[in-house]
């Protein structure tokens, strides 16, 4: 049995509708002169917080050496498993040869990404940093598979506060019993 | 039942054991650093500490370590006391004062004994402020990584190299906290066995170096169970790939064949399946090729089509099989040319001689041995074998019999066999009789009570008058010089008085009267009422296999196609050129119409194949080997064969032109070779057939840790692949499947929580160092039957050198004798280059010294090699390296003339 609602007959200000007019109006012109909060982006960019977590990227340290020995932790432990690295030996006769390993390559699908930062987190050697970028584009699949080059030309050099290779050079320097 | 108590619960006493193992046995997780169960016990790394009470009433106990505390009725210990508990953490606290933080580099990470003890006792932070002391490394050769700083001092791996493989190069130097493990100098580790040292040490002091050249994490491989295609032994591998290339060769356990050890052979000549000579596309005739345009090679369908027309065109069709293709595969080519046309692909002699070792094996009252009843023989005699380089495991087994002896004189001292210490103390140079008779030295000279080094008539002979000397009615070997009949009579007096005398023989010397004097030995020792072994090594893995499916000779194969009543021969895995004299090949092959041949590398017969099928090595495919011993084992593939590459029996069962479904899957066939032959229907219990599930699920060749599933395809798709099937193995290629510990024959890795590295084996087994849980893997054929045999009575003559003639003799060498492990870059890199041997007095005569170049005439033909000098070959023999591509081909026995 359907319920009849009777409709409640409208006043006189509510039949011009002149108050929701000028309601609306008041709100528009508060807008016109009041600060922006939009970006005209892309020619403006966003200030990127402290902590933030974009793309990842490996860095070198002061020294212009990689950082990444390819340990594989961070192969090990990505949710999407998104990374893939090929490790690799140093050279004997390289200058950073105490180091024993760095990656042939490596290679993270950002499509695949979904920037936890596990990576940065798991790093044993501080070599994976979740920068500020966080736009990435690309015509093709294979262009958002970004490899080695890609990834240190996006990392940089960030200071290092540990120089645990350096102390191991030391130490092979100074020890060498037999 | 006497019991003992572990933490508050009765478990059964088992006092020949240790304290240790019956834990580990329990599933109880006790860390450990110096034991092993193959290497005993010494108590130096105090890793094992547990709490011992006296009784019941004693509530302040002592502690002790397990390992070195028999388990005998009543002991009480307590694992989770709290002052054990801490003594463990310190030790691990302490070792860790030195072992560097360097995980991330490390090879072993994740798969780190070290590792796994550290986490078990909870130590996880650094006291110690002082700087870590270092090493200088060594280069230990192609094979192994030296790394000195990550050891721990456990000894294990001298423990294994010296007192278990005989090894003389490898030591401790040093002491306190310099202790070194190394050589005196930079150099290759010459035991045969050093590959071993990889799994042994708990840590990453000794890697495969191998595994550095395509390094992947023990999470990421993808394994898969297989049998070592390089001897006739049959070891249990486990093969780990990644990438679509094989990573690295594993010891998968075998309580019977090869334990906890392989050879290096075994372990690092896999690399030949990823180089460039692989086969991996089908190879047509240039005007069939044509018309499919330039670039693209041809598909598996039109290499059948092609194929097809041929045999429809053919006027006579052949097949030549393999010893090193799988009784799968070697089955179907019969089939597909039936048994009249079907060559074994040996030739005469060889085929004679395998013919005759089956003979002896099959109807014999003598047992044909597994390597772990080699190893606990007490009296052994190895006639005319040099067992470390033509079946390398079986030399470290016949080491381990030579214990045997004195470990039953020990016996009486009462105290465990395991306590490694007190028995070296006990035993002194006490070692069990080992005779071994040879052409030249052997690695196991050794540990040998008497050497004979002679021809190999006079071997045999001297075979023979063993035989004799046991039993007197086996036949008497005419005008035997005294010393010759002095060490026959030793050595029938030590096989006799032993409990399990053993005898051991090969076709490596291409001499069938030695065949025929072995098992005159074993079968004169069991009619004297002894349990005799009698073993012979054969040269490939399939050799039995391939021979119990019969064939005729080579030479037949040559002489139909010669009488015009054969144009077209299927050529199966064999390269003929190491088969046969090359000019012979050739006419064979210019004869011919159509050449067909399948390998899977490059061989000078796939150089004259006229259609080449690319097939799938032990790696890629599935199949049944026959071994030495007699047992039928099944190999999976590790990684699916790459598109059009193929199981060689794939390839011949679509051959068949009617018999379209009969042998399309290895399950069919094996059904069909138990029709022919029952005498192989055993082959098909070898392993779980391929509807075998565990708990509805199959068994996953990755790990449950396996990454970069989706990445490794992202450039490609963004939907992740399904992953390959296999209809033919209850076995997946990915992760998923049942997490239940599989039967033995489908364990594809050692993992157990809490344990990552090799010693998860623990978890494995029905108890530390016993058989695998559920039974170890493998139906053996052959068993010995109680018939009466005649004696063999084709006595040589003996051995007399003629002026200006060399009898020729093979010398086998464990790296660059095997036709793929050769192929392999770190077995060539030990592989020594090709030599005439001389012996001392035949150099002087020549006026020739080490390093001249020697000509000897073979079959007409002149082959100039250096001159190596081997003091103890004999006069008269010139040994020639066997299997090197220079001497391919000769058959023997023949001899030389030199120039």
């Amino acid at each position: 049995m359907a319920k009849v609602i009777p409709r409640k007959p409208l006043t006189l200000a509510e039949r011009t509708y002149l108050p929701q007019v000028l309601g609306g109006l008041k709100t528009t012109f508060k807008r016109m002169v009041s600060p922006n909060v939009t970006l005209e982006y892309p020619e403006e960019r966003p200030v990127i917080p402290e902590g933030y977590r974009g793309v990842p990227t490996l860095v070198k340290d002061p020294d212009g050496r990689e950082k990444c020995v390819s340990c594989q932790l961070c192969e090990f432990v990505c949710p999407p498993k998104a990374i893939k690295i090929f490790p690799g030996e140093i050279p004997e006769d390289a200058p950073t040869a105490h180091v024993e390993k760095a990656p042939r390559d490596f290679q993270i699908d950002m499509l695949r990404c979904i920037y936890c930062g596990l990576c940065q987190e798991v790093c044993p050697e501080e070599a994976i940093f979740l920068q500020e970028i966080f736009s990435v584009t690309g015509y093709t699949r294979s262009e958002l598979v970004y490899n080695k080059q890609k990834l240190y030309e996006l990392g940089g050099t960030l200071p290092d506060r540990h120089f645990k290779w350096e102390k191991k050079r030391q130490a092979a320097e100074r020890g060498h019993q037999h | 039942m006497p019991t003992l108590t572990i933490d508050g619960v009765a478990y059964p006493a088992e006092p020949q054991k240790n304290l240790l193992q019956v834990s580990l046995s329990h599933g109880l997780d006790l860390p450990y650093f110096c034991w092993h169960p193959a290497l005993g016990s010494v108590g130096a790394c105090r890793q094992c500490a547990v709490r011992q009470y006296r009784d019941e009433n004693d509530s302040r106990g002592q502690i002790v370590m397990a390992c070195m505390v028999p388990a005998t009725p009543g002991t009480r210990i307590a694992i989770e006391d709290e002052e054990a508990r801490l003594f463990r953490k310190s030790v691990i606290e302490w070792l860790m004062t030195n072992h560097p933080h360097d995980c991330p580099v490390c090879d072993e990470g994740g798969e780190c004994h070290l590792q796994d003890m550290t986490v078990m006792t909870g130590h996880c932070t650094r006291r110690h402020r002082f700087p870590k002391r270092t090493f200088t490394n060594q280069y230990l050769g192609p094979f192994i990584n030296h790394e000195m700083n990550r050891c721990i001092q456990c000894y294990r791996c001298v423990r294994f190299y010296r007192d278990y493989a005989g090894g003389r190069d490898l030591d401790a130097f040093a002491s306190r906290n310099h202790v070194y493990f190394g050589r005196s100098e930079d150099g290759a580790l010459e035991n045969e066995f050093s590959g071993n040292l990889i799994e042994v040490c708990p840590t990453g002091v000794f890697t495969d170096r191998t595994l550095k050249n395509h390094y992947t994490r023990k999470w990421d491989l993808q394994s898969a169970p297989s049998i070592c295609p390089h001897c006739s032994l049959g070891c249990n591998t486990l093969v780990g790939a990644r990438y679509g290339g094989v990573r690295r060769v594993l010891n998968r356990y075998h309580h019977h064949i090869n334990g906890y050890f392989l050879c290096d052979r075994g372990r690092f000549a896999y690399e030949f399946a990823n180089l460039p000579i692989r086969l991996r596309h089908p190879v047509l005739p240039r005007p069939a090729a044509a018309k499919d345009g330039a670039g693209r090679p041809p598909t598996a369908a039109e290499a059948i089509a092609a194929i097809r027309t041929r045999l429809r065109r053919s006027r006579g069709l052949i097949g030549i099989g393999s010893p090193r293709a799988s009784l799968e595969s070697n089955y179907a080519l019969r089939r597909l040319v039936g048994p009249d046309r079907y060559f074994s692909g040996l030739p005469q002699g060889e085929s004679r001689l395998i013919a005759v070792a089956l003979d002896i094996l099959r109807d014999s009252p003598a047992r044909s041995p597994s390597l772990r009843e080699i190893a606990e023989a007490d009296a052994v005699l190895v006639l005319g074998e040099d067992l470390t380089q033509t079946a390398p495991r079986m030399a470290l087994a016949v080491r381990q019999s030579i214990l045997q002896a004195p470990a039953a004189r020990v016996a009486a001292l009462n105290f465990p066999g395991w306590m490694a210490h007190a028995f070296q103390n006990a035993v002194q140079d006490d070692r069990g009789p080992l005779f071994i008779a040879s052409v030249d030295a052997t690695r196991l000279d050794d540990a040998a009570t008497a050497v004979l080094h002679a021809p190999p008539a006079d071997l045999a002979r001297f075979g023979f008058a063993v035989a004799h000397a046991i039993d007197p009615e086996a036949p008497p070997v005419p005008d035997l010089d005294p010393e010759t009949a002095d060490l026959a009579n030793r050595a029938a007096e030590a096989l006799l008085a032993a409990d399990r005398p053993l005898v051991l023989s090969g076709t490596s010397l291409h001499h069938e009267a030695l065949l025929g004097a072995a098992a005159n030995c074993g079968w004169a020792l069991c009619r004297r009422g002894r349990p005799a072994g009698l073993g012979l090594v054969v040269p490939e893995a399939n050799t039995f296999g391939a021979g119990l499916l019969g064939g005729r000779p080579l030479r037949e194969a040559y002489e139909l196609v010669e009488s015009h009543q054969a144009d077209t021969a299927v050529i199966l895995e064999n390269d003929l050129y190491r088969r046969s004299h090359g000019t012979d090949v050739d006419r064979f092959f210019d004869r011919l119409e159509t050449t067909i041949v399948l390998d899977a590398v490059q061989t000078a017969t796939t150089a004259r194949a006229d259609i080449l099928l690319p097939a799938a090595p032990a790696s890629e495919s599935q199949g049944t080997f026959i071994s030495q011993e007699g047992r039928a084992q099944r190999f999976f593939p590790v990684l699916p064969p790459t598109d059009p590459v193929a199981e060689s029996w794939r390839w011949l069962g679509h051959l068949h032109p009617d018999e379209a479904r009969a042998l399309r899957s290895q399950e069919a066939m094996l059904i069909a070779i138990a029709a022919e032959f029952p005498f192989l229907a055993g082959a098909r219990e070898a392993a779980p057939s391929a509807t075998f599930r565990l708990n509805g699920a199959a068994v996953p060749r990755s790990s449950r840790r396996f990454s970069g599933r989706t990445a490794i395809h992202a450039h490609l798709s963004v939907h992740e692949p399904k992953p390959p099937e296999d209809s033919e193995a209850p076995l997946t290629f990915s992760m998923e499947g049942t997490t239940t510990a599989p039967p033995a024959a489908l364990v594809t890795h050692y993992w157990a929580p809490g344990w990552n590295s090799v010693q998860a084996l623990n978890k494995f087994q029905d108890e530390v160092g016993g058989p695998n849980r559920g039974g170890d893997p493998g139906i053996r054929l052959i068993e010995p039957r109680n018939v009466p045999r005649a004696y063999h009575n084709a006595i040589p003559p003996a051995f007399n050198s003629r002026e200006g003639l060399c009898t020729l003799v093979p010398l086998h060498h464990s790296f660059g004798s095997e036709e793929l492990s050769r192929l392999a870059p770190a077995i060539a890199k030990r592989t020594p280059p090709a030599a005439f041997s001389l012996s001392p007095a035949d150099a002087r005569e020549r006026g020739l010294g080490e390093g001249d170049t020697l000509s000897i005439r073979i079959y007409g033909r002149p082959v100039r090699l250096p001159v190596r000098i081997h003091p103890q070959l004999p006069r008269g023999c010139v040994g020639f390296p066997a299997g090197w591509p220079d001497l391919a081909g000769i058959h023997l026995p023949t001899e030389g003339h030199f120039e």
